[in-house]
């Protein structure tokens, strides 16, 4: 430790002093020169497990005994059933110590995977986390980033020396590319005490499998959240805080903004939200959303948290650009993620669900709880007016350009009888029940409490 | 600061013309692309500086649609 361990804002004790109840943190490792410490306290009451790298000490560089810190925090919270929250500030392995403090690292991240989807893991970098140091973050549930945080492989120095490339840190690995980009850090916080708010606020959702008190269930009228034109792009983010009891804490929400994952509460109770964002890329699936999703999906089941599919989306988006980057091969993830999940998870379709993006979304083939439908909503392979001229392209190329828009619309609305309608998705099974929007809450948390509280039995690889 | 076209789509309005003062958030253009209806907004206040599309052009992923200084 450095002279001054207590007045230092970089020193653990402080840190980790910052992030407990007050007066509720017990160290349960020795201050020394490692460059780890560990404590046990509460946040918000729930018991929880924190270590913290020392930046005071060789830039927070993890050596063989530091490591075993860590390592022994992960025992203690897997005994304990217990959330276990990293302060990152750290250069990486310590470069005098060789192979042995590689081995350490090595023996951490062993740790960190032992722990997946067993007790909820947070990350939160306050300073440079680099090498050893970026890849423990990446393997916990939710990584959150301060102002001074940065996140990379290898600093800027070694970029210059090896490739001649000219990058300062945070172009390397700041918020910016992070929270945008990469995909790296599920929040991005204004300041250190956001950051450490954000680990307390994450800690109460994920810990305890989410149960709070009930609270009782108050119906709003969510219809005025998306707009009466069926082809009118919004913002989907009023339609989720209204089905929440208070806003939550949306995951990712810069990164692949066509989805948006979200944990709140209804009616007390921690669930997941996962909405389809008709505002960007007109709310369609892609390779990135559906990794991000599918994700957020393995998370919530592995911790016991239901998950609410909030679907209004148009397809799986096409062209050159998805199909070369793998939407297949990352598609699928989102796939097997729902149908894996064993927590209940209740669908809403609020206006559309076309195609494989239908499968995809939590359909009621995938294992759905409840599939519920707002009334008008609309389940097909495609819109009627592309289904139909498809359909019938030769008696619509007969009739000539003058009738054909009024032929058109025709045929749409014959083929939505028989084919698209929500009728006959209800009478086929794949939707449960059509529900107003002034009764979704109710509907919605009713079917959660009617299910098994389970969780899924696996961990939670970083997809 | 520069505003591009995230996804494949026709362009089906265009709100605002070169020179125009636009605020953060502003609806720049109407994108049509999976039966969808598509803002495109300013990221930010400021003057469109260019404008590079008509309604009625095609935008691939990437394009450049508007410059605002």
């Amino acid at each position: 430790m450095s002279n001054e361990p207590q007045t230092d804002p970089r020193s653990p004790v402080v840190r980790l002093t910052t992030l407990f109840d007050p007066g509720s943190l017990e160290l349960i490792s020795p201050i020394d020169d490692c460059g780890m410490l560990a404590g046990i306290g509460t946040i918000s009451g729930t018991r929880t497990v924190a270590f913290a790298s020392d930046a005071t000490i060789q830039g927070g560089a993890m050596g063989s005994v530091g490591c075993s810190v860590v390592v022994r925090a992960y025992d203690r919270a897997l005994l304990e059933g217990a959330p276990i929250v990293g302060l990152w500030h750290s250069g990486g392995a310590r470069l005098r110590e060789g192979v042995e403090s590689l081995d350490g690292v090595g023996r951490v991240f062993a740790a960190m995977t032992r722990a997946s989807g067993k007790i909820p893991q947070i990350s939160v970098v306050l300073g440079p986390a680099a090498g050893g140091a970026a890849y423990g973050p990446a393997l916990t549930d939710v990584v959150i980033m301060a102002p001074a945080g940065r996140i990379f492989v290898t600093g800027p120095d070694v970029v210059r020396s090896v490739t001649g490339e000219d990058v300062d840190m945070e172009r390397l690995g700041g918020a910016e590319v992070h929270g945008r980009r990469s995909g790296v850090v599920h929040l991005v916080a204004d300041s250190d005490a956001q950051a450490f708010e954000y680990a307390r606020e994450l800690v109460t959702l994920l810990g305890n499998h989410g149960k709070f008190g009930d609270v009782p269930i108050v119906d709003v009228d969510l219809a005025g959240c998306i707009p009466d034109a069926a082809k009118r792009a919004y913002d989907v983010h009023p339609l989720v805080e209204g089905i929440l009891d208070s806003p939550g804490v949306e995951l990712h929400p810069k990164w692949a903004p066509n989805i948006v994952t979200t944990l709140g509460r209804l009616g007390g109770r921690t669930v997941g939200v996962i909405a389809n964002n008709p505002l960007r890329l007109g709310g369609c699936l892609d390779t990135t959303s559906a990794e991000k999703a599918a994700r957020f999906v393995r998370m919530c089941d592995a911790f016991g948290i239901p998950l609410v599919v909030v679907v209004d989306v148009p397809g799986y988006l096409p062209g050159l650009g998805q199909e070369w980057d793998g939407v297949v091969r990352r598609g699928a993830k989102l796939l097997h993620a729902f149908a894996e999940a064993v927590v209940p998870r209740i669908t809403l379709i609020t206006r559309k669900a076309y195609g494989g993006a239908y499968i995809a979304m939590n359909s009621r083939a995938l294992g759905a709880t409840r599939v519920l439908a707002w009334p008008g909503a609309e389940v097909a392979v495609m819109g009627a007016v592309a289904a139909v001229r498809i359909l019938h392209r030769r008696k619509l190329a007969e009739v000539g350009e003058a009738l054909r828009p009024s032929l058109e619309l025709e045929l749409a609305a014959e083929h939505e009888k028989i084919s698209g309608g929500i009728e006959k998705a209800v009478a086929l099974g794949v939707v449960d029940e059509v529900v107003e929007p002034s009764r979704t809450r109710t509907a919605i948390a009713e079917a959660i409490a009617a299910a098994p509280a389970v969780r899924g039995e696996h961990g939670n690889i970083p997809l | 600061m520069e505003i591009r076209a995230e996804m494949v789509a026709n362009v089906w309005k265009v709100l605002v013309s070169e020179g125009q003062q636009v605020q953060d958030g502003d609806t720049l253009v109407i994108l049509e692309s999976m039966k969808m209806e598509i803002p495109v907004v300013a990221e930010g206040s400021g003057v469109v500086r260019e404008l590079k599309v008509a309604e009625g052009d095609v935008v691939q992923d990437g394009d450049l649609i508007a410059v605002i200084e």
